[in-house]
């Protein structure tokens, strides 16, 4: 059998219980502790097979234009201590998730983690325990975490620009709000869940959206007012972008045809930022086809816009250049472009943050940088 | 008109004689007073050193104070005492105050201290720094009273000066005790009183030292045994260690008539025939007088004895620790530390050295509260002194760093350098003449010879800390595989019973798949009756099981011990005994139980135990019978272990491990 994969999402179901989890959501899990009571029964040895997540296990889906999960399998067994207690863990979770369902309460990511306080030896050391081991069973039920009624204590990215959406909120009312006339400085901030039904999108001027990575570039755009004069979507990535941002991202430029640009420092961590986006994570690579936006296309700062530009300039750390010749043999940079960008930035050493543009004056990035570049790239 | 004086009379003139304080200025980075920290340390090695020294020199089992205590800014008051034999009120002046003043300068064998420039120059270094004389109160036995003499070394004439002198009842039958001011520092750590104390009670187990620091801290090494060292015998000189200069001295000191004589009793090793072809080699006559042999004649007698072959230099002027006494000492320092593992000390037979014997002894000691994330200690000794500068510079060092330790168990980067890990490598080098890399005596220098022994005795050690981690993690992997049948199966039926409705099932059939191995377990419980060994072994492999069980036991205890089940066989002169065990099914389990009388000397936890009947792939807690053990085993235990063998081979590979898949590649990926 090939490795399960999510599929999309779960449908809304017609019932309301502040969550959108379809009625079947957790029939996958019971399925996986009968399989496990099975192999008990018959005097086999527990075992789980997996698919790795793992660099190496990457594969490019040509149809679909992202990176996702490829053939190899580990197996997680109770031969040994530490696949036992994550087998342990795994039922401990799909008890607790099935308790949850029949309160119908939701739980945060970091509220599990101190749930698992009481399952003794199961219990999570670090809440990056529990969300892998979230992870490995959306992949092995193809289902997503919400199906789950899990879900990250922090929203998304904020959104600033002509974009009118339809929000159903906390309390079942539904809301129209316009990203820029109806919202503060702070823009509209996205939820954790912004599938169809929770979040829809009503109408828009916006021409492309302009992903950023840092709140004080976002500040400088709508100041300057970037958004109005170029019709653009301001979206703010807050650093690496959480789920619902990429989902969001996804599903502008699937339902509302809108490029998408991404604008962060010219450094390796802001190389996997943008890869994240447009090709997929590695630890979500089973969920590529709904989170990543293959159409998205990096702006900058590229390693050659320090030079052109002549930008202040930082030194690569030791850090830095590990981070960037993993990226040569990540196999998402495996392009022609990526790779000289990467060596270049090697050769060069030097790496440099967006603000830095501010070298030229305030205005310097809306006057020149962006409609430079974004000419360059045919969005403007 | 007076002549210009001369090249040669300009120069005379400048000449004079140095003086003894010039060259101990010139010299104290050599003789150990070049800053405060190392002053302390010297004066007390210096004292305390003697005091050994003359303790076991008279065959009293030593009881050393060493007490430092603040008076002033910088500076120190020392004293150590002993219960020595005391020292003759005419000697105390020469032994304490005079420079280049001793009695084993000349001597042949084994022995601390050698120069005869130590304690007086930690006197001189005292007179010098504070103006203040050493105060020495010495007693010996026939008298009934001590003198106590206040002492400077005149620099001008290295000789004793007394300041002040009188007598005074003593409360103990002999002793000497040796009173310092002088600028130091006191520090703890490394390098410090403390560190060398410690060195020296660990190979000096028979001594009671007791430190008392300038904050009142008193600390006290216990004497580990009241066994004095056998006392190390003086030799006489062996030709291959002879220079020339020395030859002649002793052919002109030697109270022997003739050179037959001559060469056969005051020297080693030659015997009568050496003595005729030594004679016929070098064309001197037997009979002429020793004097006699002059210049060019002494070349040609020294070079005929390099090259005639003699008897090696004998050994019994050496004074080895040797491997229990090591192994008490250590225990006895590093009791606090408790360390899991004492690999048997290995003390290596007497190797020469040019004319000189020599020997290595070796212990290591792992685990416990030693730390477990930096260098490993190494802790040098030259003839029971602690080495405790120039580590870097040493012989010892070098031996160390040159084994590949990484196959001994211990980490080391590239198979070379100082390994690391918790551990502790005690080196002791006896020989009647160390080669030092310098005066001050802190490091062996290189010797390919020293270097040798140095390596076999590393070793010889470090296979035995070797069996012990294989052994451990063994040991490690069966608690985690108890774990998973003990804790974590029995759960996970439960939650999946639960999940499904099920009835929760029988886990037998799994956890025997999930150990599939024989576990042996024979955990000592001391108790007033004398010390009780129960043996359990439990057959946890999925198939039936036919074993023999070999115990080894020292003979001694072996002697007292008594077994229940009777052994089916013993040998009692290697300390063996064995039994046939009866058939296990899966999960099936037996047990016997060894008894040994109270207060029997024997490490109970360090029994050997060897299993037959199974491969040691699917053992625990014992090891499989060695090959040299040359024991017919029944056949149906050799073809069951065979059955066994060729089914566990037959098994399939293992995927990857999916806990142990690299994921590092999605750090710092995603929310």
């Amino acid at each position: 059998m090939p490795p399960s994969r999510a599929r999309a999402p779960a449908k809304k179901s017609d019932e309301d219980d502040g969550s959108s989890v379809r009625a079947d959501a957790l029939q996958p899990t019971l399925a996986l502790a009968k399989d496990i009571w099975g192999q008990l029964d018959r005097g086999e040895i527990p075992r789980m097979r997996l698919p790795l997540r793992t660099k190496q296990n990457l594969q490019f889906q040509m149809r679909e234009g992202v990176w996702k999960l490829g053939r190899q399998m580990g197996t997680r067994s109770a031969r040994k201590l530490d696949g036992a207690l994550m087998l342990l863990r795994t039922f401990y979770l799909v008890d607790f998730i099935n308790e949850m369902a029949k309160d119908k309460k939701t739980s945060t990511l970091r509220e599990l983690y101190y749930i698992s306080e009481a399952w003794q030896e199961a219990k999570f050391h670090s809440e990056d325990e529990s969300n892998l081991l979230i992870e490995d069973l959306e992949v092995m039920c193809e289902r997503l975490r919400e199906d789950f009624r899990l879900h990250p204590e922090e929203n998304g990215a904020s959104v600033l620009g002509d974009l009118t959406i339809r929000e159903r909120n906390r309390k079942g009312v539904v809301k129209t709000i316009n990203c820029r006339d109806d919202v503060g400085d702070g823009g509209y901030s996205l939820p954790f869940n912004v599938e169809k039904g929770k979040v829809d999108f009503v109408k828009t001027s916006a021409k492309f959206v302009i992903a950023i990575e840092c709140g004080g570039m976002v500040d400088r755009l709508a100041e300057n007012g970037f958004d109005e004069q170029y019709d653009a979507i301001l979206l703010h990535l807050k650093g690496q972008p959480a789920r619902s941002t990429r989902r969001f991202l996804r599903r502008v430029t699937e339902e509302l045809q809108l490029p998408v640009v991404v604008f962060t420092d010219g450094d390796p961590w802001s190389f996997r930022i943008y890869a994240s986006v447009a090709y997929g994570a590695i630890k979500t690579a089973h969920l590529s086809n709904y989170l990543a936006t293959p159409a998205a296309e990096f702006l900058g700062v590229t390693a050659s816009d320090i030079e052109n530009y002549d930008l202040p300039s930082d030194q690569l750390s030791e850090q830095d250049v590990r981070a960037l010749e993993a990226e040569l043999t990540d196999p998402r940079f495996a392009t022609a472009e990526w790779r000289s960008e990467i060596e270049l930035m090697l050769k060069n050493g030097k790496k440099a943050e967006q603000q830095s543009l501010a070298k030229y004056g305030l205005n310097y990035v809306t006057e020149h940088y962006l409609p430079e570049k974004l000419a360059e790239m045919g969005v403007l | 008109m007076v002549p210009p004086p001369t090249i040669a009379q300009q120069l005379a003139a400048k000449q004079r004689e140095i003086s003894v304080a010039e060259f101990f200025e010139r010299n104290r980075q050599i003789l150990g007073f070049d800053n405060p920290q190392r002053s302390l340390l010297t004066t007390v090695k210096e004292a305390a050193d003697n005091s050994l020294d003359g303790c076991e020199e008279a065959g009293i089992l030593p009881e050393v104070t060493v007490q430092v205590s603040k008076e002033g800014e910088d500076r120190l008051r020392v004293s150590v005492e002993d219960n020595g034999p005391g020292i003759l009120r005419r000697e105390i002046p020469n032994v304490f105050a005079r420079l280049l003043y001793g009695s084993r300068f000349h001597s042949n064998r084994q022995a601390r201290g050698q120069q005869g420039i130590g304690i007086s120059a930690a006197v001189l270094y005292a007179n010098l720094t504070t103006a203040r004389p050493a105060k020495i109160i010495s007693k010996v036995e026939e008298e009934e009273a001590a003198h106590v003499l206040e002492l400077f070394l005149d620099t001008q004439k290295n000789q004793p000066r007394i300041a002040s002198e009188d007598v005074m009842l003593w409360d103990r039958p002999h002793g000497t005790r040796i009173e310092l001011v002088l600028r130091a520092r006191y520090v703890r750590g490394r390098q410090s009183p403390y560190d060398y104390l410690r060195g020296t009670a660990i190979v000096n187990p028979h001594a009671r030292i007791v430190l008392v620091e300038p904050d009142g801290t008193r600390v006290t090494f216990e004497r580990a045994t009241s066994d004095l060292p056998p006392p190390a015998k003086e030799t006489l000189p062996h030709p291959y260690g002879l220079e020339l200069g020395e030859l002649g001295y002793f052919l002109k000191g030697t109270k022997k008539p003739t050179l037959r004589e001559f060469l056969g009793k005051d020297l080693q090793g030659v015997s009568a025939r050496a003595v005729g072809e030594v004679l016929d080699r070098c064309g001197l006559k037997p009979g002429q007088s020793p004097s006699s042999v002059q210049g060019e004649a002494q070349e040609r007698l020294l070079k005929s004895l390099h090259e005639v072959s003699l008897v090696a230099p004998s050994s019994d002027c050496l004074s080895p620790i040797g491997a229990m006494l090591i192994k008490r000492g250590l225990r006895n320092v590093l009791g606090d530390v408790r360390p899991e593992f004492y690999a048997p000390p290995v003390s290596r037979p007497p190797k020469v050295r040019g004319g000189f014997p020599f020997m290595v002894e070796v212990g290591i000691v792992y685990g416990g509260a030693l730390p477990a994330d930096q260098p490993i200690q190494i802790l040098r000794f030259a003839n029971r002194v602690p080495l405790l500068f120039q580590q870097g510079a040493c012989a010892i060092t070098n031996a160390i760093s040159n084994l590949d330790w990484r196959r001994y168990g211990l980490d080391q980067k590239g198979g070379s350098g100082i390994p690391s890990g918790p551990a502790l490598i005690l080196v002791h080098v006896a020989s009647t003449k160390i080669p030092f890399t310098s005066e001050a005596k802190e490091a062996i220098a290189e010797d390919p010879e020293i270097d040798r022994e140095v390596t076999l005795a590393l070793q010889v050690a470090a296979r035995h800390l070797r069996t012990h981690l294989s052994r451990r993690s063994r040991r490690d992997q069966a608690g985690a595989k108890f774990e998973i049948i003990l804790k974590i199966l029995p759960k996970l039926a439960e939650k999946t019973s639960h999940l499904t409705g099920n009835p929760v099932p029988d886990l037998t059939p799994v956890v025997t798949r999930i150990m599939d191995v024989v576990h042996l377990d024979a955990t000592p419980v001391t108790d007033p009756a004398g010390i009780r060994v129960p043996v359990q072994i439990v057959n946890y492999t999925p198939r039936a099981r036919v074993l023999e069980l070999f115990a080894e036991i020292p003979p001694e205890a072996m002697a007292v011990a008594k077994f229940d089940p009777a052994p089916d066989g013993t040998d009692p002169g290697l300390g063996r005994a064995w039994w046939t065990l009866p058939k296990l099914t899966p999960s099936g389990r037996t047990q016997l139980e060894l008894r040994f009388p109270p207060k029997t000397d024997v490490d109970a936890s360090d029994l050997d135990w060897y299993v037959a009947g199974v491969d040691e792939a699917h053992l625990l807690g014992a090891d499989p019978l060695p090959g040299d053990w040359d024991v017919r085993l029944p056949r149906t235990i050799v073809e069951a272990a065979e059955a066994a063998a060729a089914e566990s081979a037959a098994a399939g590979e293992e995927e990857v491990d999916y806990d142990a898949a690299e994921s590092s590649a999605s750090a710092g990926e995603e929310e």
